[in-house]
């Protein structure tokens, strides 16, 4: 169990390394995330049903998240809608089309290939096929991250979030900016769609119910954890914060809590993640020993 | 990496990993015996119908000797409450627990409890369609590790209901959305079982509901009575439905019971505790040896509950036989409106 626990805790936190690129960097809430989630997931199932290659299949499960992040991205920046609200009508409006891809609410994996099943020639023990997995998959999207961020682009992309006018006046084109960050960031979290659907077996219209509490959570925890750090620590931080909580809740529900209210736990742990800085400073402040923050 | 706490814990994950990849090699089978069996149940979330299911599995073990309070049987109850990423953890959480047993309570539900074992057996509580929910191979043979309980609706009783309130009647039409596979399915099952029945059946799909009034209209006059599958989109149009074969005073008889509230004319429904009771007998049933999920066909109610809107019969000027009336609920539309 506590290797299943890690192994999804390495999947989900490819949906935290993808929410990250909007809500830390580009520093706006993109609800797409709760459609985009759920369609890499359907469409990846849609196509091993129509006998595509797991790896295919994910693939276009990410292609699907890209379209839906840049025609939010064309709403914010084109269409002058809000952000939050931008990414609420593509939301419902991704439930019509997973309708539409899977052609039911909800469609089976079982006994058809998985992406996992590349694995299988290993003879691992159970889950580590997923472990395997996870690690591969995150591996290759903090390399690439990190070195997209490096580049020019890479590099105005982050100014566009630090400061805008900053930025605009530097000549950066910032809508530019903004429809890239979002079409890139719900492709990643349609590949974590696409990733998880295939470990749980099933893609479902309403998968996508609350995921980005799972995403901010890994980002959360890892920030409240590690504190101040590079970029390429912090990515690693949101991998530690996303196993964190999935083992937070295999605690929760170890412990025989009613799990009718494990969503009153899960609020109450990122609740208590928020508060800890505050309760660092108030500690601080009664003792008055503690080192200077430089 | 020069953050030594990061550091740290990215070890003690990978410590974690590999420690119980070699221990996992060593250790496979040793499990204590247990004095009592164990039943694990996983429910996709709290809704009345889902709720009044595991109400009645509760019965249902109770009447064949499984009391959780006589310390008989331990039933672990675990609710997702439609939040799909906790229930592949409580389903590892379920067969962890070493059940002999696992209830599925809805389709997510029991994918995730079918994808964690292919061993424990997995009894499905109220699933539709367990063949295209890719649960069993079939319905007849599930094969592997799966049975269950269907909560498909009694068409055979629901079209000999019919029979017997309106004796006179020749022609069926069956109005059904296009769109949604699941009626589609039950729109040809129904039209199998009249014919056997001696009513000769007729296909109505609807492609949007705006074209549903012409459409109702139209078969309003051709058939002598209509029926409805389950169907999400004409459940939604009710109304228009209602209105139009009242037009023409062509009785309508759906399949669920909420149809008829609004305007149905009768129906056999299944009552979800029913359903829940059905599915714990299986439990208890695999829970005792005599059967075997592989060898049980799936479980699809034939009987239901006669339920009758009087104020539609009176309308229509359709009587009802005593003999009917007494068994079945009456509903008015009154109900529905207030």
């Amino acid at each position: 169990m506590l290797v299943s626990a890690i192994s999804q805790g390495f999947l989900w936190a490819v949906l935290g390394l993808g929410i990250y690129m909007t809500y830390r960097i580009l520093d706006f809430p993109d609800m797409t995330t709760e459609g985009s989630f759920p369609l890499g997931g359907a469409v990846c199932v849609a196509a091993i049903n129509a006998g595509v290659s797991p790896i295919i299949a994910t693939i276009l499960g990410i292609g699907s998240g890209i379209l839906a992040g840049l025609v939010t991205g064309l709403l914010y920046t084109k269409g002058k809608i809000p952000v939050i609200l931008s990414g609420i009508l593509v939301m419902s409006g991704l439930n019509s089309v997973i309708l539409f891809v899977m052609k039911s609410p909800n469609l089976s994996l079982l006994n058809k290939p998985r992406i996992q099943d590349l694995f299988g020639f290993l003879h691992l023990p159970k889950y580590f096929d997923s472990v395997l997995l996870g690690l591969f998959v995150l591996f290759v999207i903090i390399t690439l991250l990190i070195s997209f961020f490096n580049t020019n682009l890479g590099q105005a992309y982050i100014a566009t979030g630090d400061n805008e006018n900053m930025a605009k006046s530097m000549g950066i084109k910032t809508d530019r900016m903004k429809i890239l960050g979002l079409g890139l960031s719900n492709g990643v979290i349609a590949l974590s769609g696409a990733l998880i659907a295939q470990n749980d077996g099933y893609a479902d219209v309403n998968k996508g119910i609350g995921v980005i509490v799972i995403g901010l959570a890994s980002i959360i925890i890892g920030e409240v954890v590690f504190g101040n750090l590079t970029l390429l620590e912090r990515l690693i931080a949101i991998v530690v914060g996303s196993v964190l909580y999935q083992l937070l809740i295999l605690v929760v529900i170890k412990l025989n809590f009613d799990t009718t209210y494990l969503k009153i736990f899960s609020a109450i742990i990122l609740s208590i993640c928020l508060m800890i800085p505050q309760i660092k400073k108030a500690l601080r402040l009664q003792t008055g020993f503690e080192r200077k923050e430089e | 990496m020069k953050n030594k706490k990061l550091m740290g814990s990215v070890a003690i994950i990978f410590i974690i990993l590999l420690v119980s990849f070699f221990s996992s090699q060593a250790q496979e089978t040793s499990s204590p015996k247990k004095k009592i069996p164990e039943v694990g149940v996983l429910q996709y979330v709290s809704h009345p119908a889902l709720d009044e299911i595991y109400r009645g599995i509760k019965a249902g073990l109770k009447q064949e000797g499984y009391d959780p309070k006589k310390q008989t049987v331990k039933i672990n109850f675990q609710n997702g409450q439609a939040d799909q990423s906790k229930l592949k953890t409580m389903s590892e959480q379920l067969v962890n627990k070493q059940a002999d047993v696992l209830v599925g309570i809805a389709t997510p539900a029991a994918q995730a409890l079918a994808n964690t074992t292919q061993k424990t057996p997995i009894v499905l509580g109220a699933i539709t369609d367990p063949v295209s929910a890719g649960l069993v191979k079939s319905n007849e043979k599930p094969g592997g590790n799966i049975t269950g309980v269907s909560d498909q609706s009694p068409v055979a009783a629901q079209i000999e209901l019919a029979k017997k309130l309106l004796p006179q009647a020749k022609k069926m039409g069956i109005l059904y959305s296009s769109s949604e596979a699941n009626s589609e399915y039950q729109a040809n099952k129904a039209s199998t079982i009249a014919k056997k029945a001696g009513i000769e059946a007729k296909n109505f799909p609807v492609n949007s509901t705006n074209d549903l009034l012409t459409i109702v209209q139209e078969m309003a006059n051709q058939v002598d009575f209509i029926y409805i599958p389950t169907d999400n989109t004409i459940a939604n149009a009710m109304q228009t439905v209602v209105g139009a074969a009242n037009n023409a005073a062509t009785p309508i008889i759906p399949s669920v019971d909420t149809m008829v509230e609004q305007g149905g004319l009768a129906t056999v429904g299944i009552n979800q505790y029913d359903l829940g009771v059905k599915t714990g007998q299986m439990v208890a049933m695999i829970l005792k040896g005599k059967s075997k999920p592989a060898t049980t066909p799936i479980y699809t109610f034939t009987k239901g509950d006669i339920i009758i809107n009087q104020e539609q019969a009176k309308k229509l000027g359709i009587s009802i036989p005593d003999s009917i009336k007494q068994q079945a609920t009456l509903v008015s539309a009154d109900k529905t409106k207030k």
